[in-house]
């Protein structure tokens, strides 16, 4: 019964985990930028949250009207300098990981290093709960995972069905001609940049709800972000949210059965198995010819020299 | 309704037109044919600005578009049909062609437009919620040509249509592209096979290690053993 | 050049040891010798970061697992169990070699792995051995670990004075190792791999094992590096040493001082101790990380090659006077009806489209056959399955009678197969003249890099390159790149030679200097295999065409005869075409 307590709460909580991925994961495979300060904006929001909480007594989940905007804005501003500087999938991961290691430091410089929660006046859900039968489930972990699929079930409707969503799809595979069918790539990628801010800025408040903060917490992110993102496939939505359940539930799984702490092996141990063994993700069908074509373009085909006849 | 007038286009060092001028009028079909590595898409890709690294004049229904930002060339009323087809691998047939609607312009009809695609390929079709990926390279062109269609062009640029197509699957394509033209689309057509250009375009142009050598109606072109041979690369 | 270099480094690490050892004499303050004993911890780290990612281009975010790895090994070993010191270094070399191997073998054995993923995977090490150590009571169990101060000989002095010392000599020997690599075979061959991985490979380069050699002595060095770390702080905890400022910190100072020099870290690791120890002098501690970020960014968006670099760049360039030699191109004589290629119903699918489709075809030694054919009929397609570039979705490649299909590149290299590609793909970093030395290096005969630079003399000379020798490639034009790409392919001394459109692009005269060029390769013994556009060119100089047409064969014979079969006008010019 433990085992299958603990296996559902980690499904529940891997929900915010493909949250945090969704952001990462689109704008990597979209927009071919690796960006760790996806991190920073969660982390920002998540003490953006306590504190519009605490000293404002706002309802923590009503935060969003605020952080939502600031984060699309953060998120917009950063996608378009890196867009303007013309930053290469690999130095985006440098300049990223440079910006989050200033955002850690500043959030730990104003906030202190030390856990911050939110109290238990200011946020009515961190005591909640919800029971099934033998199962009990607090709310927050519940709110966190209803709300991530929504978002995420929304942004891959979005991505399937609109104009914007089919441009970006088209952008990721092939620049050159989204651009000569009118695609512009510097306002959808500020854009996309900007609704992954405001993606990080709910999974910021999410977070904060059921959590105590340290600034150091966004390196915890980190690693299992990144299992999500690679395990799901780099820029499938779905893949990630199916990841993001999968990397919870074996997290609580093992957790119980194991150790807490045996839970990274468990988790890096079937990434390299992944990536050994379907290096395009988990849920991503075999490559189709499109992909192969890329291949062989880059391999030298007359396709590969500007369309040159 | 397209002039070109001295375009130079250069890959890094290495130069590939010099001083290439062309006109197509309304509702013309034109073809620019000559052997391999002549830089015949090279001319395709710098009206469609996929290819900027250019200099002289490229002119739509009197507009300079080469100080157009790139994105902005398909709202002139110009639409590319690329070399290699490059149809979007992992995206449906459907959603392909709705993404050739994607600007504004084109965006309102995009329903009649689509069926009208559909009826000159049935077998995009039938084929529609499939990724473009598994498509045969045959519907692969029917798709690209049909992405094309869905931006509403008055000028279409196709670029070696029958590249790596068998005899049979290329007559539907060119009866499809004199169709096209039939309904007043303009036609800019770069191809390998001088024979099936030159018989549905109304004149052509020779171009031969980056320099236009001859051009003239279609039908004088295809009887001049000298094109051929040009062609050829003998 | 091996050996001054060395001896350069002895003699600075020489003149560093005198600050300690003549310390009360030349009144050297305690407080400088710490701050040079953490330059030296980071100069050993940064060089060893700098050793598999600077040079070989694969940036790893795991440089903290090491230094744990190391630090827990003394703190355990000898904190806890009173273990030998020395012997504990040695330990925790040992340790991480075998972890290194670990993420080696994992990590370059992914076909798909980019340089993307790699730095996400190492990012991943440190957080698992944190989550074990953290775990674990033998090693940690979430208490930390007290390391004392070890005997050391009383003539040192005081035990500042000691970690100085020992710092120094890991640091001296971590640069010699980082400089013996850099001048050696390794350091071409992770040169190649940062330049141009799989062109690398093609030529010969068994690019997994170097990448793994210089792996495994990056995570040695960080780990001894680590291990005395434990003395220098006395206390290990999890969050001291497997943390993330490692890996920036390694980062940053190799990319500001330059990476694919083994002086640039050395030259990062002072600037950015002396920006840290500035920092907390003026009260700043606090935004250290803050400005260290901001000094990462800037670097990597102003001067990504690093300041050593810029500095170089300042200096007249070194020309080495080589003597050019006449070499002959070492081709075993060749029976001319020896069979050298044997493609059986060859096939290659690209999702529905079908590149090459049952195709047949026997290339015997001596021969060069023009592979012609419209555009989009799977002539590159076929040279990338001679190659090994592609692997075949069905049929089977014999060349020189050995089954090709599952043999890694740099063996079909070694097998006598070499190629050029369309679009000329030089190794930026090197000149024109070590661009063909590599290929020599790393050939069926290994050579060194003198007698390497020799022959490539030879092989320059022969497409008529030899003035462009000291050159770098991006100073050449498109006809020189091609033909540099002749004369690397030439380097392998292959017995098959995979012309990719060498032409393309060319103007007629310089057209006519690579047919000569042509010529002579083959004149010279060479099997070779052109694929080109201008009909007129393989007239010329194939003793045979092939003409392929949507994937299969169309035809096949003396040039004359094939291209004025109708058949073949008519796949070129169209459906009513004739002769």
């Amino acid at each position: 019964m433990i085992t299958v307590q603990s296996a559902l709460t980690g499904l529940l909580l891997g929900g915010l985990y493909a949250l945090m991925a969704a952001g990462v994961s689109i704008t990597w495979g979209v927009l071919r930028i690796i960006n760790l300060a996806h991190f920073g904006l969660i982390l920002l929001s998540a003490y953006l949250t306590v504190l519009l909480a605490s000293a404002w007594g706002m309802d923590p989940i009503l935060t969003v009207v605020i952080t939502g905007p600031a984060m699309f804005v953060a998120g917009g501003a950063l996608q378009w300098a890196y867009d303007r500087l013309g930053i290469s999938e690999l130095n985006s991961l440098l300049v990223s990981f440079g910006l989050l290691i200033m955002t850690v430091q500043v959030v730990s410089n104003i906030f202190s290093a030390d856990f911050r929660r939110m109290s238990a006046e200011v946020n009515p859900y961190a005591t909640a709960s919800v029971a099934t039968g033998r199962l009990v489930f607090p709310v927050t972990t519940l709110l966190a995972f209803l709300i991530a699929v929504a978002v995420i079930g929304a942004a891959h409707l979005v991505l399937r069905g609109t104009f914007p969503g089919r441009a970006l799809r088209a952008f990721a595979e092939d620049r050159g001609i989204a651009g000569a069918f009118g695609i512009d790539h510097r306002t959808l990628g500020t854009l996309l940049g900007a609704v992954s801010g405001a993606t990080a800025a709910v999974a910021g408040m999410l977070f904060a709800l059921a959590n105590a903060l340290t600034p150091a917490v966004a390196f915890e992110w980190f690693g299992i972000v990144f299992a999500v993102v690679i395990l799901g496939g780099i820029g499938h939505l779905l893949g990630t949210l199916a990841a993001g359940l999968l990397v919870g539930a074996l997290t609580g799984v093992v957790s119980v059965l194991l150790s807490p702490a045996a839970a990274p092996l468990v988790l890096f141990g079937a990434i390299v198995v992944v990536l050994l063994l379907r290096p395009r993700g988990l849920f991503v069908r075999t490559a189709s010819s499109a992909t192969v074509d890329a291949v062989v373009r880059s391999a030298g085909r007359p396709a590969q020299r500007d369309g040159r006849s | 309704m397209l002039e070109v007038r001295d375009l130079d286009a250069y890959y890094g060092g290495a130069r590939a037109l010099w001083s290439v001028s062309l006109d197509v009028a309304a509702g013309e079909t034109v073809s620019i044919i000559g052997p391999n590595g002549a830089g015949k898409s090279t001319i395709v890709a710098a009206v469609a600005r996929l290819h900027r690294n250019v200099r002289g004049r490229v002119a739509v229904d009197g507009v300079d578009v080469l100080s157009l930002p790139p994105h902005r060339i398909c709202d002139r009323g110009v639409a590319i049909v690329p070399e290699g087809r490059r149809v979007f691998g992992h995206m449906s047939v459907r959603d392909n062609l709705f993404l050739g609607a994607y600007r504004r312009l084109a965006r309102a009809g995009h329903r009649e437009t689509l069926a009208e695609v559909y009826a000159l390929f049935p077998r995009l079709a039938a084929r529609s919620a499939q990724p473009a990926g598994r498509l045969s390279g045959g519907e692969q062109q029917m798709l690209a040509i049909g992405r094309a269609l869905m931006a509403r062009p008055r000028l279409l640029l196709l670029d070696e249509p029958s590249l790596g197509l068998a005899p049979i699957v290329i007559d539907e394509v060119f009866e499809a592209i004199t169709t096209i033209n039939a309904r007043g689309v303009s036609v800019l057509l770069v191809e390998q096979d001088i024979d099936r250009a030159l018989e549905i375009s109304a004149r052509g142009y020779l171009l031969t290690e980056g320099r236009i050598i001859a051009e003239g109606p279609a039908s004088t072109l295809r009887d001049r053993d000298d094109v051929r041979r040009s062609v050829l690369g003998i | 050049m091996i050996v001054r270099g060395l001896a350069g480094i002895a003699l600075a690490a020489g003149a560093l040891a005198t600050l300690s050892l003549y310390r009360e004499t030349l009144g050297v303050p305690i407080s400088v010798l710490a701050l040079l004993t953490t330059m030296l911890f980071w100069t050993t780290q940064a060089t060893s970061w700098n050793i598999l990612s600077g040079y070989s281009g694969y940036f790893s975010f795991g440089q903290a697992a090491y230094v744990g790895v190391g630090a827990y090994t003394t703190a355990v070993l000898f904190g806890r169990h009173q273990v030998d010191f020395g012997l504990t270094v040695l330990v925790a070399a040992g340790l991480c070699a075998v972890l290194g191997l670990g993420i080696g073998v994992l990590a370059f054995r992914l076909r798909s792995l980019r340089g993307e993923i790699f730095a996400l995977l190492t990012l991943a090490v440190p957080f698992i051995l944190a989550a074990l150590a953290r775990i674990n009571g033998a090693i940690d169990g979430g208490q930390g670990v007290v390391v004392g101060i070890p005997a050391f000989p009383a003539a040192i002095g005081r035990f500042q004075d000691f970690l100085y010392l020992v710092n120094l000599v890991v640091a001296g020997l971590a640069v010699a190792v980082a400089f013996v690599m850099a001048n050696s075979r390794s350091g071409w061959a992770l040169a190649a791999i940062r330049d141009a991985e799989d062109v690398g490979e093609a030529l010969g380069v068994a690019t997994f094992r170097y990448k793994l050699v210089a792996l495994v002595a990056s995570a040695v060095i960080g780990g001894v590096g680590g291990s005395i770390f434990a003395l220098q702080i006395g206390f290990v905890t999890v969050d001291s040493v497997f943390t993330l400022t490692v890996p920036l910190f390694v980062i940053v100072m190799s990319v500001l001082g330059g990476r694919t020099h083994w002086f640039g870290p050395v030259l990062g690791a002072v600037l950015v101790v002396l920006l840290q120890d500035r920092l907390t002098a003026a009260d700043l501690g606090g935004w250290q990380l803050v400005v260290l970020g901001a000094v990462l960014i800037v670097a990597v968006l102003v001067a990504p090659e690093g300041i050593y670099a810029r500095l170089r760049a300042l200096l007249p360039a070194r020309r080495h006077a080589v003597p050019g030699s006449d070499v002959d191109i070492a081709v075993p004589a060749a029976g001319t009806d020896r069979v050298l290629v044997e493609c059986d119903e060859l096939c290659r699918n690209f999702g529905g489209v079908r590149a090459v489709r049952d195709l047949s075809l026997r290339i015997h030694a001596g021969e060069l056959v023009g592979l012609v054919g419209p555009n989009g009929s799977g002539k590159t397609t076929l040279v990338n399955l001679l190659a090994g570039s592609l692997r075949p979705t069905g049929g089977s490649v014999r060349i020189a009678g050995q089954d090709t299909r599952t043999l890694a590149p740099h063996r079909i290299a070694h097998v006598g197969v070499a190629r050029t590609y369309q679009i000329p793909r030089p190794f930026a970093s090197m000149t024109v003249r070590d661009n063909v030395a590599v290929a020599v290096m790393f050939g069926r005969v290994p050579r060194n890099l003198t007698e390497a630079r020799r022959i490539a003399a030879g092989h320059l000379a022969m497409v008529g390159l030899a003035g462009h020798a000291d050159a770098f490639p991006a100073a050449l034009n498109l006809h020189q790149r091609q033909l540099l790409e002749i004369a690397r392919a030439l380097a392998t001394a292959p017995t098959l030679l995979l012309l990719d459109e060498a032409l393309a692009g060319l103007n007629p005269a310089e057209i006519d200097d690579a047919v000569g060029v042509i010529r002579r390769i083959h004149a010279a013994g060479v099997s070779i295999v052109i694929v080109e556009h201008l009909l007129r060119v393989v007239k010329a100089v194939a003793t045979r065409v092939v003409v392929l047409d949507r994937g299969s064969c169309l035809a096949d014979g003396d040039p004359a005869t094939v291209l004025t079969d109708p058949a073949v006008v008519r796949a070129y010019l169209g459906k009513r075409a004739h002769a």
